[in-house]
């Protein structure tokens, strides 16, 4: 165990916070769903950051690190499954990779080069065509599609479609640990700042506790993001997304109340990172799926 | 960064595991029942002496004190062994976590050669004198008086809460020497002093646990005091910090919930509410531990946990209490006579979020030292 960042890790982390420093503020005039990031994708690709667990110095922690780091941002792009899925699948299937799940609008699908579909038990892996393809229209904050039409997938094998979904959770931990450390965030800085009976909201004990227990929440989803993509474990992964669906569930309640009918405008960011945590609830399954994995991994015995 | 075990630790675990195989008799679940029972007592210092004997009481202590400067892995490796197997060491845990590693700090040449190397054998246990009926998180109201006299200070007051005073040789007290929170001194106390009276207090927790200690005119020299008057403070503080993340909770937690799954599995009960509510308590259980594991990661390359120690102990108290609410709802049965490892893992949690220091006052350290939030009125 050692969990100092190698070289290696401490510059990348130093140049990808430098690249997300100009994607840091949600534009003042936008008051939509989904901030998509066009520009934020181009320069991570022309920079070669999808393909930063390829690299031996880096590998899928480092990846998850990068993940982590750039789900903070009120822009998003699809970014986790390029980093950390891609490397795993056999063949080369080009980016945006997005995720359609028993027929359901998946994030990113109306602009996916490449498409997982899960059907149950079995993910089938396609290129969809451009007019398979349908934008929708959603509350939550990332641009939501939508397969038209089911074109024929090639199915993974049972061993590829696990370590597939292995690595869709522990890409879904990476990206929820950034939403939730950004939410909190965003509303550390809310409640230090606005005031009421005559002093800030923060320094009233009963609001404390709650983004107290918030940040202990996310800290460990974090943890247990970065371990998870550390070990490739599947007991690991399976934690760390029902660790990150189950946080989530509790840190989008409490910092919606924290900001009140602030958190309800569009003017304010909140709900770039909670409407997307929304999103990732309902993924693989969801609570349940990831428990159930939990049982089959970690209490085989 | 790298979360995997180097060859060393892995070692090293694999001895203690060898250790606790070897030492551990096999009624050992029905003794781990009740870590102020005289029984268990009894064994723990049989124990301890075999484990000081071995080189494991205190691998992380200096060569000086008996041990071989081991890293902080070390001393975290050894604990989680201990606690998931039931605690064998009783109460002297927290010699070898905070009491002995304190003294070294700030003992008096006379204090060190008297009470660490009787730690380092394994042959003592200590009980800490701090919570009173009128001080427990607010610490610093606490009214046991210690008056300096010519030659001694007497000491006068009364302690509550008290863990393993029943078995206890010395007292790490805290007491009053002049007003306000900078006039807490600490002084070591043999509890064969005359004038100490020690009454257990029937508990949830269970047999010998929790103890009032009463002082009525307790006469001790000069030289039980700790550090300096009023120093007591910032002695705590160093020893709070250690005992903060000092009992890998989790260790025992994650077993005791493979246990209980183990139970439902067998018996059919496994289904979907049951496999939900436990890999939750599981995800928690990992948190706790890679909380705690950070903290342990800081100490080794030097650094002292701030408010991250506070997190870690927090997740810990979330871990505890989700494995025993999962027992308590689908294996009832261990609290009735059906589990006694599933008994006592359930007892030694419920003073977790209470013991060394209330998981609410964590939370508002977490909120002022790591949230930066601004801090309430006082």
């Amino acid at each position: 165990m050692d969990f100092r960042l190698t070289p290696d890790q401490d510059s990348l982390i130093s140049a990808i916070d430098k690249l997300a420093e100009q994607f840091a503020n949600k534009p003042t005039d936008f008051h939509g769903f989904a901030l998509q990031g066009d520009d934020l994708d181009r320069e991570l690709e022309e920079g070669s950051y999808f393909d930063i667990a390829q690299i031996p110095e880096l590998g899928p922690l480092s990846a998850a690190m990068a993940v982590e780091r750039l789900a903070r941002l009120p822009f998003t792009a699809e970014i986790a499954l390029s980093m950390l899925v891609r490397p795993h699948l056999s063949g080369e299937w080009p980016r945006p990779i997005a995720v359609v799940e028993n027929g359901r609008p998946g994030r990113f699908v109306a602009s996916a080069k490449t498409i997982l579909v899960i059907d149950g038990d079995s993910i089938g892996i396609v290129q969809p065509p451009p007019d398979a393809l349908e934008p929708v229209e959603s509350l939550f904050a990332y641009p939501m599609g939508k397969l038209k039409t089911i074109t024929k997938t090639t199915r993974l094998s049972d061993a590829e479609a696990a370590n597939v979904r292995k690595w869709l959770r522990i890409a879904l931990a990476a990206e929820a640990s950034g939403l939730l450390q950004a939410a909190i965030a965003s509303t550390i800085e809310h409640i230090s700042l606005r005031k009421q009976f005559g002093r800030p909201l923060g320094t009233f004990q009963a609001l404390r506790h709650r983004m107290a227990e918030c940040a202990v929440l996310a800290g460990g989803v974090k943890w247990l993001a970065l371990k998870a993509a550390g070990t490739a474990d599947d007991g690991d992964a399976a934690l760390a997304a029902l660790h990150a669906q189950e946080s989530a569930t509790r840190v989008i309640y409490d910092v919606h109340q924290m900001l009140a009918a602030m958190g309800m405008t569009l003017e304010h960011p909140l709900h770039l990172w909670t409407y997307r945590l929304k999103a990732l609830l309902s993924e693989l399954g969801g609570r349940g799926g990831q428990a159930t994995a939990v049982a089959e991994h970690c209490f085989a015995e | 960064m790298d979360f995997a075990w180097d060859v060393e630790q892995d070692t090293f675990r694999s001895t203690v595991r060898a250790f606790l195989a070897a030492h551990l008799p096999s009624d050992w679940e029905a003794l781990a029942h009740g870590p102020g029972t005289e029984l268990q007592s009894k064994f723990s210092k049989k124990f301890c002496g075999e484990l000081a004997k071995a080189g494991l009481m205190v691998p992380h202590w200096p060569s000086r004190w008996g041990g071989r400067d081991a890293d902080p892995w070390t001393a975290f490796i050894l604990a989680e062994e201990m606690w998931e197997a039931g605690e064998p060491r009783g109460g002297q845990y927290m010699n070898v976590n905070w009491i002995g590693p304190t003294l070294m700090r700030f003992g008096s040449e006379e204090q060190q050669a008297r009470y660490i190397p009787p730690m380092a054998r394994g042959e003592t246990i200590w009980c800490q004198g701090f919570s009173e009926p009128e001080a427990g998180s607010d610490l610093a109201s606490l009214r046991t008086r210690a008056e300096k006299l010519d030659s001694t200070y007497r000491i006068n007051g009364q302690k509550i809460w008290t863990s393993y005073a029943g078995h206890a040789d010395t007292c790490f007290l805290l007491a009053r020497t002049s007003p306000g929170k900078g006039g807490i001194s600490i002084f070591l106390v043999p509890m064969d002093t005359p004038g100490i009276i020690v009454r257990q207090i029937p508990s949830l927790i269970g047999e010998g646990d929790i103890h009032e200690v009463f002082f009525d005119n307790v006469a001790v020299p000069h030289s039980a005091l700790l550090g300096a008057e009023g120093q007591a403070w910032e002695i705590a503080r160093t020893a709070l910090s250690l005992e903060r993340v000092g009992i890998p909770r989790f260790a025992l937690a994650t077993r005791m919930l493979h246990r209980a799954v183990k139970t439902l599995k067998k018996t059919n009960r496994f289904g979907l509410g049951a496999i939900e509510q436990a890999g939750k308590a599981r995800a928690a259980c990992e948190a706790a531990r890679f909380y705690s594991y950070s903290i342990i990661d800081q100490r080794r390359h030097g650094v002292t946990a701030g408010p991250e120690a506070s997190a870690a102990r927090f997740a810990t108290v979330m871990a505890e209490r989700l494995v025993s609410e999962f027992v308590v709802e689908h294996v009832p049965e261990a609290l009735s006579g059906g589990d006694s490892m599933l008994l006592a893992h359930h007892q030694r949690g419920i003073v977790a979020g209470i013991a060394s220091g209330a998981a609410e006052i964590q939370l508002n350290l977490i909120a002022t030292d790591f949230l930066k939030l601004p801090r309430e009125p006082r």
